[in-house]
Formats: C-alpha cells, sequence, structure tokens
C-alpha cells in the first residue's frame, strides 16, 4: 500500500515523504489536483491514503477531495487534508465532504506518523 | 498601533517560533523589534504573503542565504549543499507560508485569505510593499544568524 501526497510544495512533499519511508511506505507524489487525479486514475489500487493540501493552483484540496469522494473506484480511499488552514470552518467543510483526518502545518514528523498510522486504521 | 495590528504581532512572535521549533528543530530567539515607514526585504532570501479578507496587510520574511538553506536543509532531511536554488525557492515559499497560517490560527482577528507566498533567492534583492501604515520587523536569531519578519497592516 502506497500513501500519495498531493501538495504544491516540493518541501512539504518530500518531508511526508521522509515520514512515509521512514514508516516503510513508498510515496507518490503529486503537485497539484489535476496531477493527483490522473494518478488515481491509473494506480489508485495501490494508493491506501491520500495526504492533501488545500491551497494549491488550479483544482483546490476541498475540490480534490470532493472529486475522489464522488468517484466510486476512489471514495474508499481515506483521505487526510494536510494545510496551513486551520480555521474551524475550513475542518468543518473537509470533514463534511468526507476527510477523515485534518493536519495543520507546520507539524512535527513524529505527529505526522502518528496520524498516518491512525488513518490507515492503525491507530495507538 | 491598532489592536488587530496588536494582535498579529503577538500571533507572528508566535508562529515563527512554532514553525522553527516544529519543521527545523532549532530556536527562534527574540533579537529586537522596530517599526519602519515601509516594507523593504533587502537580504539575500525573501518571502512575501499578502493578507487579505478582514485585514489588508503584507507579511515578508528575509534572511541571508546560509541561514535559508540551513532551514530548508533541516525541514527536508537533506544536507544543504544539495539543495539547489529552486529547492531554496520553494522552501523558502513555504516557510513563509506555514508563519502565516500559524499566524493567522493564532490571531483570530476574523477572515483571513493568504496569497500564494512569493519567494527571492539571489545575491541582491530589495522588495517593496507601499502602504499608509508603518511596518513593524521582528528579528530573530537563528543558529546565530538574523532572521525577520515584517509585517505591514
Amino acid at each position: 500500500m502506497k500513501l500519495l501526497t498531493v501538495d504544491d510544495s516540493r518541501t512539504i512533499r518530500r518531508v511526508i515523504s521522509g515520514v512515509g519511508a521512514m514508516m516503510g511506505y513508498e510515496v507518490l507524489e503529486a503537485e497539484h489536483g489535476m496531477a493527483a487525479l490522473e494518478l488515481l486514475e491509473e494506480r489508485a489500487d495501490e494508493v491506501g491514503l491520500i495526504l492533501l493540501d488545500w491551497n494549491m493552483p488550479g483544482m483546490n484540496g476541498l475540490e480534490v477531495l470532493q472529486a475522489v469522494k464522488k468517484d466510486a473506484r476512489w471514495q474508499h480511499i481515506p483521505v487526510m487534508m494536510v494545510t496551513t488552514e486551520g480555521e474551524k470552518d475550513y475542518i468543518i467543510r473537509a470533514i463534511q465532504a468526507g476527510a477523515c483526518h485534518y493536519m495543520t502545518k507546520p507539524f512535527s514528523q513524529e505527529d505526522m506518523a502518528a496520524r498516518i498510522m491512525e488513518a490507515m486504521g492503525m491507530g495507538m | 498601533m491598532s489592536e488587530t495590528t496588536d494582535k498579529l504581532i503577538n500571533a507572528l512572535r508566535g508562529a515563527v517560533n512554532e514553525v522553527m521549533g516544529t519543521m527545523a528543530w532549532c530556536e527562534a530567539i527574540a533579537a529586537g523589534e522596530k517599526v519602519v515607514n515601509s516594507l523593504i526585504l533587502d537580504d539575500e532570501v525573501g518571502g512575501m504573503i499578502h493578507v487579505g479578507g478582514d485585514v489588508s496587510a503584507m507579511v515578508g520574511i528575509s534572511c541571508n542565504k546560509r541561514i535559508a538553506a540551513e532551514l530548508c536543509s533541516r525541514i527536508v532531511g537533506l544536507p544543504a549543499e544539495e539543495l539547489n536554488d529552486e529547492d531554496l525557492l520553494d522552501g523558502v515559499a513555504e516557510l513563509a507560508n506555514m508563519i502565516c497560517g500559524a499566524m493567522k490560527s493564532k490571531a483570530a482577528v476574523g477572515h483571513l485569505d493568504l496569497s500564494s507566498p512569493a519567494a527571492i533567492v539571489g545575491q541582491q534583492f530589495q522588495a517593496q510593499w507601499k502602504t499608509l501604515h508603518k511596518t513593524h520587523i521582528l528579528a530573530f536569531e537563528l543558529e546565530g544568524e538574523r532572521f525577520c519578519v515584517h509585517l505591514s497592516a
């Protein structure tokens, strides 16, 4: 099972890839929402968790989340928002749209690893 | 200074500490504050974000290239010498983004929209934000080097 990080920041994709690798997961990367959906078209069966930024060029994270949850082929894949947007309104909208977890930047590697485990159904 | 500006500055102080401590494992030590007439970034590395919504403001960060590379290296876990200018631009932009995001959460001054961050890396640069308001400069010491956050609101 692989993780998919969707973030326009290469820095954050690298951080998440590092945490994933530490946990023994291969991490797929997409630099924007359209690239993420294209990747899911081909490799959705490999993806066990999507880590999704909110503010990105083109489709924002909420639109990507809605597209994932609308598609019967992908709606089972858990989605964790990973974003600088920490306002309650954003969190509610994401959860209502189907996100299972919400994490705000900045985050420690330990917190990220723990949230990934929870989201993958291996909560401590 | 308005109550809103005061809240934003207090939030920025905490935001810089939180981002540096959490993402780069280093301590940002307060190293002075001043108020100037205009937001001018003139170090080798800078990042800017426009704040809209209930408050109109510009937030900038500036530092020298060595400390920027060190911070980015710590964040991504790669040696600083392996980072190219594109990595540095992305890292500085993300630093500005995380600092402003944390400021937004801590300040609680209504709804704030943040623009995408702009980052500049180079030998010499000067970026200016013209405003009717004063600019507050918060200086921090990181690993013996100066790191500044500018707020014009």
